[in-house]
């Protein structure tokens, strides 16, 4: 499903240059719940960031289902991220003025689905994700950190793309939150067969995931 | 919820800043229709007051006042010059008579002296003026006369009565002739310029008078004339007269080949001060040449300024607004960057969050005009008339505190001066609305543009 091949990063400041990753090789199977885990300053970001086709990589390739994404222009990297791939952020980043229900059809609009369709599917997802009834026209600032989640976790699914991308998703919550939403994702992994990477600090949850990687000084190694 | 909901929800995100930006937005956008109000209405007078100037040049011998008698007249051949000149188009060829009414008297007694078309007479008429003398503060006027004083109000005769002024023209039906800018015949039919014949046009006023109709007859210069046409016209000095051609009345004043002024009709306003001169040169110093040009400069300048003051003003106004929701929408783009970092990971093109930031800039700029429509409509008639008063009050190189003064038809332009707000100008408002919005859109739009949502995943 997704194959990483000597993948590079270097960030350039005036004459110094940063190795961020350095020649990352990886393959992962569809429907794999992983874990990447390092300090802070590893590169996990910058990994993560190619891999979601946010940022290109100055060497190597980054292919999903076949497809090298690192060749495809800004316009057709976009229409990617929107089929492919659902973000999960440590802050929640959902937008303050949406409900729980808009925030979850919003990454719909580009495909162009009727409104009422998309509405139908926001629904289903944030009572598949837990936040049912009055929850959904709450806006986020009336939900808890924990419900917060859940809607990005919803909002990640809205177009049911093959591979998540989580960057620290419990590091905003609490223990008991944090295994609640942990257990929701590999859930969810099991159920529909998509393929989560997480990026955490929190070893403990990594050891729950199928595969766990270590990223150090630019250099991944799977545990 | 599709991207122009969310662009317009999001305008209101801030109330306070929202009321405030509308606000200032508001304001701007008013001033910037008050201004256009403004130079549409000095536009529209320019344009008016250069259309109701005639184009014309009035010829009269040297000295020749029109109340004293003419001994030094213009010639046939002189005018026949004239008419050759380049860019006349016209030439109308006057002789002015006057006869008094019989059994009555124009003489004031005292020290008064009567000036115009038709004063000082002897010849008699059957006539009778369909005016009266009015006086106020001593001026008395009335009928295309006008009576001088001392300053004491004049003593009257008591068989006082205007005399009728007889034109004799080639040129029966031009207007120019009366200083008017209608004249129409409602009944009859025109003389003939050329024609020596006993017949004459009178004004429907003169016609009810004295009872008469087409085919009716009176006397005048001890000749019986016939009404041939009765005429309407704007200026009390053709309701006045009777009109002749111009060989008939020369036989019955016995002044034959006598031309007391001609006017001729220059075919542009922008020839009209080269034919002047052309006129000038060709008669030398015979006769007296004016122009309405001066007056039609002296009521153009202080207009002109008006204009151009407004219309910088107007201007200086759409950038002001325009900097106004620049900056309010690269604050907001700053302040949402986080937001469009993540609208553009879950697959938002740059256009699609272009557009609904544009949606949200035309949102505050849509109730700005709204705000600013009502200003402009409140506001438009009484800052026109002020900056009018302000820039005839203040002419070109006059001394602080001297006011120029401007008279005749300059000060019926100035005085004049009525701004209206049409279906136009609430176009232009909301149009301005949306250059404002889109100079406001384009910056935020680069900005958005350059923002890399992984930097979004950095900053976590």
């Amino acid at each position: 499903m997704l194959r990483v091949t000597n993948l590079k990063k270097i960030f350039s400041s005036g004459d110094t240059k940063v190795v961020a990753t350095n020649d990352i090789s990886l393959t992962i199977e569809e429907g794999q719940f992983i874990s990447i885990v390092g300090q802070s300053g590893s590169g996990k970001s910058t990994l993560l960031s190619m891999l979601g086709a946010l940022e290109k990589p100055t060497e190597g390739k980054i292919e999903i289902d076949g497809q090298d994404i690192t060749k495809l222009r800004s316009h057709a990297l976009t229409r990617h991220r929107s089929k492919k791939i659902g973000f999960i952020f440590q802050g929640f980043n959902l937008i303050p003025n949406l409900t729980a229900l808009e925030n979850v059809m919003l990454p719909m609009e580009p495909t162009d689905r009727p409104k009422k369709m998309r509405m139908q599917q926001a629904r289903e997802l944030l009572d598949q994700v837990g936040i049912t009834g009055a929850k959904q026209r709450r806006k986020p600032g009336k939900l808890s950190g924990g419900e917060q989640q859940r809607v990005a976790i919803a909002r990640a699914l809205a177009n049911r793309p093959k591979l998540i991308l989580a960057d620290e998703p419990t590091g905003n919550l609490d223990s008991k939150t944090s295994k609640m939403i942990f257990e929701l994702l590999r859930g969810l992994s099991q159920s529909q067969g998509v393929t989560i990477i997480i990026v955490t600090h929190d070893l403990a949850l990594a050891r729950q995931t199928e595969r766990v990687f270590r990223l150090q000084d630019g250099k991944l190694t799977e545990q | 919820m599709n991207v122009v909901t969310r662009g317009i929800r999001n305008a209101f995100r801030n109330a306070t800043r929202t009321i405030s930006i509308v606000l200032i937005l508001g304001l701007t956008i008013g001033l910037s229709l008050v201004m256009l109000i403004a130079n549409q209405a000095v536009d529209s007078k320019i344009k008016q007051t250069m259309g109701s100037i005639g184009n014309t040049v009035n010829i009269r011998p040297v000295g020749f006042s029109g109340s004293n008698s003419v001994n030094n007249a213009l010639t046939t051949e002189q005018l026949a010059k004239v008419q050759k000149l380049a860019h006349i188009k016209s030439l109308s060829q006057l002789l002015g008579s006057n006869a008094q009414t019989e059994g009555t008297s124009s003489s004031p007694q005292g020290g008064a002296q009567a000036s115009g078309p038709a004063a000082n007479n002897t010849a008699k008429t059957s006539l009778v003026s369909p005016f009266k003398l009015n006086c106020d503060k001593g001026k008395c006027s009335g009928g295309g006369i006008r009576l001088n004083t001392t300053g004491e109000a004049p003593k009257l005769p008591d068989n006082f009565s205007l005399p009728i002024n007889f034109m004799g023209t080639n040129q029966p039906t031009n207007p120019s002739n009366f200083e008017a800018s209608a004249f129409k015949i409602v009944n009859g039919k025109a003389i003939d310029g050329s024609k020596d014949i006993n017949d004459a046009m009178i004004s429907a006023e003169m016609a009810k008078k004295n009872r008469l109709g087409v085919g009716s007859t009176f006397t005048a210069f001890d000749q019986t004339l016939r009404v041939a046409a009765i005429f309407e016209s704007n200026t009390q000095t053709a309701n006045s007269s009777v009109v002749l051609s111009l060989p008939a009345l020369q036989r019955l004043t016995e002044q034959p080949g006598v031309i007391t002024n001609a006017i001729a009709t220059v075919d542009s306003l922008d020839n009209l001060e080269s034919a002047t001169s052309a006129i000038k040169d060709s008669l030398g110093s015979a006769a007296d040449v004016t122009s309405s040009l001066d007056q039609a400069k002296q009521a153009i300048e202080p207009l002109k300024s008006v204009r151009n003051i407004s219309l910088y003003s107007l201007l200086g106004a759409v950038v002001a607004g325009g900097v106004i929701i620049l900056l309010t929408m690269i604050m907001i783009v700053r302040e949402r960057k986080r937001e469009i970092g993540i609208l553009k990971a879950i697959g938002f093109g740059n256009t699609r969050i272009i557009f609904q930031f544009m949606c949200e800039a035309l949102t505050l700029t849509t109730l700005g005009a709204i705000i600013g429509l009502g200003i402009g409509i409140a506001a438009g008639n009484p800052v026109t008339s002020m900056l009018v008063s302000n820039g005839s009050a203040g002419g070109q190189g006059a001394p602080a505190g001297f006011a120029q003064s401007i008279s005749g038809p300059a000060a019926d332009a100035l005085e004049s001066i009525k701004a209206t707000v049409g279906w136009e100008i609430i176009l232009y408002g909301f149009g301005a609305a949306l250059l404002i919005a889109l100079i406001g859109s384009s910056l935020a739009a680069s900005l958005i543009a350059k923002v890399r949502p992984s930097e979004v995943l950095r900053s976590e």
